[in-house]
This record gives C-alpha cells, sequence and structure tokens, in this order.
C-alpha cells in the first residue's frame, strides 16, 4: 500500500535535489564569469597596448568586449522570465 | 475502486520521469553553459580578439587613419562582435524560447536531445537493475 506514495515522494525529493543542484552549479558559473571576463578583458587590453595604442582607449575598448558579459546575462535572463512550460 | 492506484501509479511514474530529466538537465546544462563561456571569457580568447582588434587598428593607422577615428572604428569592429543581446533577440522566439533553426543550432539541439536521451535510457537500465 505505501510502496507507490513513498516512491513517489522519493521522486519528488529527488527532483528537487536535482533542481538545487542545478541552480547551485549555475550560482558558481555566475560568480565564476566576472573573474574569467576580468581576466580576459586584461589580455584583451594587453594586446592593444602592445600595438602602440594608448591605455585610455585600450581600456574604453576593453570596457565594451567586457559588456559581452552584461548581454549575455541579460539575454539569459529575458529567455528565463519569458520561458513557459 | 480499481481506478485509484493506478492514477497514484501514473504520478509516481510522472515524478520518476521528471526525476529524470532533472538528473540529466542539472549535469548536462551546467557543463553546457560552462564550455561556451570559457570559449567566449577565457584568456586565450581575450587574447585572440585583442589580436584581431590590434590588426584592425594598425591596418588603420598605417593607411594613415587620424588615431581617434581609428579607436572609433576599432571600438565598432568590436562592438559588432559584443552585440550578443542583439543576436539572441533576432534568433529568440515570441515567448523567449530560442528557435534553433540554423545549421549550427540544429545541430546543438540535436545533440542535447540526445546526450538527455542516453541519460534517461542509461537511467532507466539502472532502475530496471536494481528492481531485478
Amino acid at each position: 500500500m505505501g510502496k507507490t506514495p513513498s516512491l513517489l515522494i522519493l521522486s519528488i525529493l529527488d527532483s528537487g535535489v536535482s533542481a538545487i543542484r542545478l541552480m547551485g552549479s549555475l550560482v558558481v558559473i555566475y560568480l565564476g564569469l566576472g573573474w574569467k571576463v576580468r581576466k580576459a578583458r586584461r589580455a584583451f587590453e594587453k594586446e592593444l597596448i602592445r600595438i602602440g595604442m594608448s591605455k585610455e582607449d585600450a581600456q574604453r575598448i576593453g570596457a565594451q568586449y567586457a559588456s559581452l558579459k552584461d548581454n549575455a546575462v541579460k539575454a539569459i535572463k529575458r529567455s528565463i522570465a519569458g520561458f513557459r512550460f | 475502486m480499481s481506478e485509484k492506484p493506478e492514477k497514484k501509479k501514473t504520478a509516481a511514474e510522472e515524478a520518476e520521469e521528471v526525476k529524470q530529466i532533472l538528473s540529466a538537465v542539472s549535469t548536462e546544462v551546467p557543463a553546457l553553459i560552462k564550455s561556451i563561456i570559457s570559449a567566449v571569457f577565457s584568456e586565450e580568447a581575450g587574447k585572440n580578439m585583442g589580436r584581431a582588434a590590434a590588426a584592425f587598428y594598425k591596418e588603420l593607422k598605417d593607411s594613415g587613419m587620424p588615431d581617434n577615428v581609428a579607436v572609433k572604428m576599432t571600438e565598432n569592429y568590436i562592438g559588432v562582435f559584443t552585440s550578443l543581446g542583439d543576436l539572441l533577440k533576432g534568433a529568440g522566439g515570441k515567448k523567449g524560447q530560442i528557435i534553433i533553426n540554423a545549421g549550427k543550432g540544429k545541430e546543438i539541439g540535436e545533440e542535447i536531445e540526445r546526450r538527455i536521451k542516453e541519460k534517461l535510457a542509461e537511467k532507466k537500465a539502472e532502475a530496471e537493475e536494481e528492481e531485478e
């Protein structure tokens, strides 16, 4: 008698664990993203400065490159907000 | 009377299916996002994009373009790569669903579908073995 309800509860609990794991992974990815962007931006600016561009101009163009992160995050947020099951 | 247990079994099966899908998604989706991010935001990717922008800027300077114009044009050049939001807006459906219709997008969609199916089949086989 109690086998099916307990299976159902177990499945729901497992689903909850998977959902929490997914959210956790996404949070970790989001937190690590800023660091990765900073590193990539520094490498990007270094290349521009190496060719003879002034530091200020390189930083301005570097900021444009870093804005790719904001665009990507915005796009993901928009798609999550508009998602319907 | 006899319908009640059958309904409960269906609910349990559905919950089991949702569990399997979530379990597959929770491992596959973060891996997919991680690989996309590292393709765009890594030291190597930044260096490569910097090299491309530097080559563009140098070409403009060598052809006699004033510095401020060359910088502005380089900024616009990088802006083309970074306008990902507009790109996704064009690819997205009306309700925020991404329509995968172009060659590479279709391949990615098929790959995700294939992997989820594989994971589900694995989980099902494991569950069957456990039951036996």
